[in-house]
């Protein structure tokens, strides 16, 4: 009997202490406050955000396909909105795309500013690199557009639209 | 010494064996539709509501109240959404199945070795990796464990002829039934031993059989069997490359090569080699008038024989009871060569470690694959929670969710259980997600773009990215970068008993009540109009029981000034509509659905008069 009330002690002491557990152990989010990044890994799924358009999925974990107009946005750095940035796009222009369509010119924007065009001839890994003005650079983020004159159309090697292969995208301080 | 060292091997090394190969299922975390048996608990109110939440046809017409509905809301009720308690039952029941899988093949072959090798063989089946990896099959896990039970009692029946022993196969027979349909194959089980050992005992199998068939009048007239999906029986020659298949899988060597590449000679070469022993072991001890192999190869045939119908539906843990007859037969196999020679021991020590390289690297695969998804699942699911406390009543976006996660979490809506917001997933989300049409639509899922950036504009909304090890708010960069982006174009889904598609009802509708809202006799709303001529108006309303007292009435519906359909309703209760729309429609950017009843009701101190209660309108 009195093995019975120890047992029976036991199994309400157990289910009393259940029941106070939350339904669910929740999982701390990352709240705004902290800031969108200055460079962009585009293979990062915490950055995915900062990628607005004209990217396809993550590929062999670290970068991105893009199509022939993809827009990003990055936070500019501190004190570019007094000294200006440079803006880094780092990309490899495949063998696949370059011997259809051969040599390729990256253009980009930002609000209704266009930023100096480069043109890049050979096939490999590429940088386009321009200097961005301080008045461009006065906002929590930017929105930087960059078109190609000249891509892989959808049907052409795939059924996606292919641009460059992209890893990393940012404004770099003065 | 030995004897003692022998008996807790016996008892000890096929949990320990368990525990290895499936340790990561242990510590999987909710996933599918475990989160539907979660949320059932929500439902009950009263105990009609209990009553009917334990044993109302469910998920295909499916009535398992011991092995889904208690189970789930039992340890739900105590452990809340902690997965590990679940699992711990699960594996307690496996245990137990691993202990009378021993003693049975034990008693039956006079041999420990085989009763011994029996449950080992059985955990290397890959055929076990999902119910011991996924809440929602433990139906299998507690099915085999009525099985068992019910025939180690028969066998101790044939042996002492105690009453209590046929009696106690009796209890364990009957709770089958509340564990899984499959239970109904368990007479044919008994007197297929009856009739391979024990003869003297065939007559008292036959009541068995009464039962079994009085369950599947019973379960054909309250589940009537689909006509249409996965789950359609189809009663063709298909069912025997269905029983090939499945026999191949059970051999194991099939299924190495979708997780360690293999030359292409092996399945087949390794099925052929396990096939050929097994049947030719069967067959030359039946020839030697021993027909236990001939009753083992009759368990995998009897248990599997209602699944194979489903010629749509074959999936690998629909093995997991069928092969406990071929585990038996391989340890008897094993134990019997043993005795003959120590060369034949080897050859078959060889033979079954063939078998259990080529289950072993699948189940354990299986069970890493079950618990990584389950992470995921678990990383969005907790974060939405606190994301929930965060922001009370606020609309919560998610983006970045892929075609794993949604279909592993997001369409099975476990979000409802944590908190009272409404989740949906951010406009454009679509893309990353492949459509299963048998199993659900994504659309239901997707918040407009129009109706996402008001809700951003006016604070309704937040936005919660998903990929990462936590979830991250983006709800300002949504606002201001993503947001103009979206197309202003309508909702083709609209909740109206959510405030949010407050702007797209016409005047007339009465204020939000809870999830619903209440028209009067005519009201109208807007949305995004039929893209092709096969998308229908679906909706889903609620007929208050006053409203019959003067007979059935009617709902009129029209789009666009022409009009759609008619529906009688004739019982109170949940309405459901579907409807095709007018050809001159299709292709329309918008259109106004107008709702019109034959006949309102005022209710005794409300002074509205009422048409009909609302939630969902979706075009698809």
């Amino acid at each position: 009997m009195r093995r019975l009330a120890l047992i029976a002690l036991v199994a309400l002491a157990f289910t009393a202490g259940c029941k106070r557990r939350d339904k669910i152990v929740v999982q701390p989010t990352e709240e705004e406050g902290q800031a969108l990044a200055s460079v962009v890994r585009v293979a990062d799924p915490r950055m995915a955000p900062q990628l607005i358009s004209g990217f396809h999925d993550v590929e062999q974990n670290s970068w991105r396909w893009t199509k022939s107009k993809f827009t990003v946005a990055i936070r500019p750095p501190s004190g570019a909105a007094t000294k200006g940035a440079k803006l880094e796009l780092k990309f490899s222009l495949p063998d696949a795309v370059f011997t259809k369509v051969g040599a390729v010119t990256l253009s980009a924007k930002i609000g209704t500013t266009e930023l100096p065009a480069m043109k890049f001839p050979k096939p490999g890994e590429c940088t386009y690199s321009v200097e961005v003005p301080a008045t461009l650079l006065n906002a929590d983020s930017v929105k930087v557009e960059f078109t190609l004159d000249k891509f892989l159309a959808a049907g052409a090697a795939e059924q996606r639209e292919l641009g460059v292969v992209v890893s990393t995208v940012g404004f770099e301080a003065k | 010494m030995t004897e003692r060292l022998r008996r807790l091997s016996f008892w000890l090394l096929p949990p320990a064996f368990c525990l290895w190969v499936y340790w990561f299922g242990l510590r999987a975390w909710f996933q599918q539709d475990d989160f539907a048996w979660l949320g059932l608990r929500l439902q009950v109110h009263s105990f009609a509501d209990f009553l009917s939440a334990m044993f109302a046809p469910m998920a295909q017409g499916s009535i398992r109240p011991w092995s889904e509905r208690a189970f789930f809301m039992a340890c739900s009720a105590v452990f809340g959404m902690e997965a590990l308690p679940f699992h711990i039952c699960i594996f307690l029941t496996q245990f137990a199945n691993l202990a009378l899988l021993g003693a049975i093949t034990r008693r039956v072959t006079r041999s420990w070795l085989a009763g011994l090798a029996a449950p080992l063989l059985w955990l290397s089946n890959p055929g076990l990796a999902v119910p011991l990896s996924w809440t929602s099959s433990y139906n299998q896990v507690l099915c085999a464990f009525c099985l068992l039970g019910a025939f180690y009692c028969f066998l101790r029946y044939i042996d002492s002829e105690r009453r209590a022993w046929y009696v106690a196969q009796w209890v364990f027979f009957v709770l089958g039934f509340g564990a899984l349909e499959l239970n109904v194959v368990y007479p044919a089980l008994a007197l297929a031993y009856a009739l391979a050992a024990a003869p003297r005992f065939v007559r008292k199998t036959l009541p068995l059989f009464a039962v079994s068939a009085a369950y599947a009048v019973l379960h054909h007239i309250v589940a009537p069997p689909q006509v249409s999906g996965v789950y359609q029986m189809h009663w063709d020659s298909a069912v025997f490359t269905t029983f090939w298949q499945y026999w191949q899988w059970a051999l194991a060597a099939a299924r190495l090569p979708d997780v360690r590449p293999m030359p292409d000679w092996f399945a087949p070469a390794a099925t052929a080699v396990l096939t050929v022993v097994l049947l030719g072991f069967a067959l030359w001890r039946a020839w030697r008038r021993e027909f236990l192999g001939l009753f083992c190869l009759a368990w995998f045939g009897i248990v599997l024989a209602p699944l194979l119908p489903l010629r749509d539906h074959i999936t690998d843990y629909y093995l997991a009871i069928p092969v406990i007859g071929l585990a038996m037969l391989g340890g008897w196999s094993m134990a019997a060569a043993w005795k003959k020679s120590v060369a034949l021991g080897a050859i078959s020590f060889v033979i079954a470690g063939l078998y259990v390289a080529s289950g072993l690297p699948v189940s354990r695969a299986t069970a890493r694959w079950y618990f990584n998804r389950g992470r995921k699942v678990q990383t969005m699911v907790a974060g939405v929670a606190f994301a929930q406390q965060l922001h009370p009543g606020k609309l919560i976006l998610l983006n970045g969710i892929d075609s794993d996660l949604f279909w592993a979490g997001v369409y099975h809506k476990p979000f409802r259980i944590t908190g009272g917001n409404d989740v949906y997933l951010t406009p454009g989300s679509e893309t990353g997600i492949t459509a299963h049409g048998e199993v659900g639509a994504i659309g239901d899922y997707l918040l407009a773009p129009a109706v996402a950036g008001r809700a951003l504009e006016r604070e309704e909304a937040v936005v919660y990215q998903v990929g990462g090890p936590r979830l991250k708010n983006v709800t300002s960069h949504f606002r201001d970068q993503v947001a103009p982006t979206w197309k202003k174009e309508l909702p083709r889904f609209l909740n109206v008993g959510q405030k949010l598609f407050a702007d797209l009802l016409g005047p007339s509708w009465y204020s939000l009540e809870g999830g619903y809202r209440w028209m009067p006799g005519e009201a109208t709303l807007r949305m995004g109009g039929p893209v092709v001529p096969a998308e229908r108006l679906h909706f889903t309303g609620y007929c208050a029981e006053g409203q019959l007292a003067g007979g059935p009435f009617s709902l009129t519906v029209s789009a666009g000034g022409l009009p759609v359909g008619s529906v009688e309703i004739r019982k109170a209760g949940q309405v459901d509509g579907d409807l095709a729309f007018p050809a001159t429609l299709i292709g329309r950017e918008e259109v106004e659905i107008a709702l019109t009843v034959s006949r309102t009701f005022t209710p005794a101190g409300d002074s509205r008069k009422l048409g009909m209660a609302f939630g969902t309108f979706a075009i698809r």
